[in-house]
């Protein structure tokens, strides 16, 4: 009886210590990024474009970092948003339960999930080598989107593989095909989850400097073609960070801060829109 | 009372996988009446009723075999369009799911995919069905509410009136009172005695005493195989078969323990006969034989000749498409010849 309590209170104790470690360590990125970062914000930084001298700490601000990353984002996540709701669908409601094919379809995406994002910027940047593209939005979303692809499906695909099978069956049992169930009750349904599939996309997509790295390029202007260069704020945070300049280093941090708030208002967005959009989910 | 039959089934055979959940099943059932399905738990009940509208299809590792005729129609046929015979047969399920709507929309659901757009007859076809399925009065004012904040027993109710609304020729009910409080559940039966002059209902059910009240016909599954059917009051009052009796007594239903086979295969009549006579004559009272015989007349005159001569038949039933099984206990009665 003993042992068994000490058991149990070992294990209570390392659940705790993991649980602060993670939370701990979230507040602690939180506290450097905000500490460093929150002095060097003005409004300058998020209004304007850098000016000549930017990079060796003269004036101007990361806009273009800032909008390319947000149409980027949006971008590459409307991209794989399009592929992925179907190849879900697809393997959810077309598919068997224990098809072999949606079985090597998921382990397909397991696998892609799990590629370092540099290796979609070079398999972007050869695709655009190939093409005859030179770094621009259009190679940067696409190569994005790729990135984000298994993510978003992965996670959606678990959703729709918790929706009951009787809900699907009460609207075939009305005469509805699978076309009708999918879009009208499963859809609906699993709206909640599907979101939260995209923001996680989304976060992953925007904060990702490897796979633009090549493909996206960099660029003082704002974004105003598909098929020119533009900037995100993952390079910007890695190009001021990597200057010897403290002032621009602090920059950095502010940059770092801007893509927070901006994964962090879309989280909150999302999960406010779900709430309208989740009234009629069955629990 | 005489059945006007409405839907046929003939040899109809389930495996999901290796497992075979029902075996050669034949029966009609009949036109505007309540048939219940019953048995105990995985005797196949609503492998049987999802084949009646195919949402066994669904189904993992599905395998049928023989027919189920609905108007004429052959619907196991890989050919026939799912989508139009399911809108024939509304479906209650044995815990009450409304779909991720309101609920103006549940009820409108079905018409809608069926084409109609117009929202004036989609409304009076929504009061319609909620009146039919005594749900109007509770929800006229709050049409627009999400269907999951009703209750439960007003959940079943919503999901017969969507059910209705497609206009279906068939009520399949899967235990439709099983997740339900005792006066739901009541409301749910009186509405189905009402709506059975317009409707063939089938309802599976493990109540007993919702069978008596509500079915004209009967149909008893044990493991899969059909053991006995007919008009409701007969087979209550009379059943045919010893498995039957214990499980309307609420007995454990045991597997026989046979003390002699026969196999009559390809033997016909009067050998037949002869051969069960010789055989029963040669067991005490009181033991069981087990014939099996190919020849389909004697199906029913082999057992009503063991009965004429005072033993028990105790269970017929069908082993595949070709085969019988008879099982006979030997009465007390010894012979002079």
């Amino acid at each position: 009886m003993n042992k068994r309590k000490i058991e149990e209170n070992i294990f209570k104790v390392l659940m705790v210590f993991s649980t602060s470690l993670v939370v701990g360590s979230l507040i602690f990125i939180l506290i450097t990024i905000f500490s460093k970062g929150f002095p060097a914000l003005n409004l300058d930084m998020i209004t304007k474009t850098p000016k000549g001298g930017y990079y060796l700490g003269k004036e101007g601000g990361i806009l273009n970092a800032i909008l390319g990353s947000i149409v980027l984002g949006i971008g590459a996540t409307i991209l794989a948003l399009l592929i992925s709701l179907p190849v879900v669908f697809y393997l959810n409601l077309y598919l068997k339960k224990k098809s072999k094919f949606a079985f090597l379809v998921r382990f397909f995406l397991d696998v892609l999930w799990g590629i370092p994002s540099i290796v979609y910027g070079a398999f972007g940047f050869m695709m655009m080598l190939f093409l005859g593209l030179q770094a621009s939005l259009l190679a940067g979303i696409i190569t994005v989107s790729l990135l984000i692809l298994p993510i978003m499906s992965r996670s959606m695909d678990e959703v729709l593989k918790m929706i009951p099978l009787e809900l699907k069956e009460a609207s075939y049992a009305l005469g509805a095909n699978k076309l009708e169930t999918s879009i009208k009750v499963v859809f609906r349904q699993a709206l909640p989850g599907i979101l939260t599939a995209i923001l996680i996309a989304f976060g992953r997509g925007i904060g990702d400097a490897a796979s633009v790295l090549f493909t996206a390029g960099f660029t003082d202007y704002l974004p105003y073609s598909l098929f020119k260069p533009v900037a995100t704020l993952p390079l910007a945070i890695f190009f001021q960070l990597g200057t010897p300049f403290p002032e621009v280093q602090e920059r950095g941090y502010a940059s770092a801060l801007v893509l927070t708030v901006i994964i962090l208002s879309i989280s909150i967005l999302s999960r406010f829109l779900s709430k309208r959009f989740t009234k009629h989910v069955i629990k | 009372m005489e059945f006007k039959t409405h839907i046929s089934v003939k040899n109809l055979s389930v495996w999901y996988g290796k497992h075979q959940a029902l075996n050669t099943i034949s029966i009609d059932i009949p036109d505007k009446k309540i048939t219940a399905i019953i048995g105990p738990s995985g005797c196949g009940k609503t492998t049987l009723l999802k084949s009646l509208n195919r949402l066994i299809d669904l189904q993992d590792g599905i395998k049928v075999s023989g027919q189920v005729v609905v108007d004429g129609e052959n619907i196991l046929d890989p050919k026939v369009e799912v989508t139009h015979l399911r809108k024939k047969m509304g479906l209650l399920s044995q815990k009450p799911q409304v779909l991720p709507m309101s609920i103006y929309e549940n009820v409108a659901y079905g018409p809608k995919i069926n084409g109609l757009k117009d929202k004036k007859k989609l409304d009076k076809i929504v009061e319609y069905y909620l009146k039919e399925a005594s749900l109007w009065n509770e929800v006229k004012d709050r049409l627009n509410n999400p269907a999951s904040r009703l209750s439960i027993g007003q959940q079943q109710r919503l999901c017969l009136a969507r059910g209705l609304a497609v206009e279906p020729e068939v009520i399949l009910g899967d235990e439709p009172t099983s997740a339900l409080d005792p006066i739901s559940a009541e409301r749910i039966e009186r509405r189905l005695l009402e709506l059975k002059n317009q409707y063939t209902i089938v309802l599976v059910t493990h109540i007993l005493r919702q069978a008596k009240h509500l079915a004209d016909y009967v149909i008893f599954l044990y493991l899969g195989d059909l053991i006995e059917h007919g008009p409701a009051e007969e087979f209550f009052k009379n059943p045919r078969y010893a498995k039957t009796q214990a499980y309307i007594d609420g007995q454990f239903i045991s597997e026989f323990k046979i003390d002699k086979e026969l196999n009559l295969k390809g033997i016909v009549c009067p050998d037949n006969f002869v051969k069960v006579k010789l055989a029963l004559e040669g067991l005490n009272a009181g033991q069981i034989l087990k014939t099996i015989i190919d020849y389909e007349p004697a199906v029913t005159d082999v057992p009503k000749a063991m009965e004429s001569d005072g033993h028990k038949v105790l269970e017929v039933k069908q082993l595949n498409e070709n085969d019988w099984e008879i099982i006979t206990q030997k009465g007390e009665i010894n012979y002079t010849i």
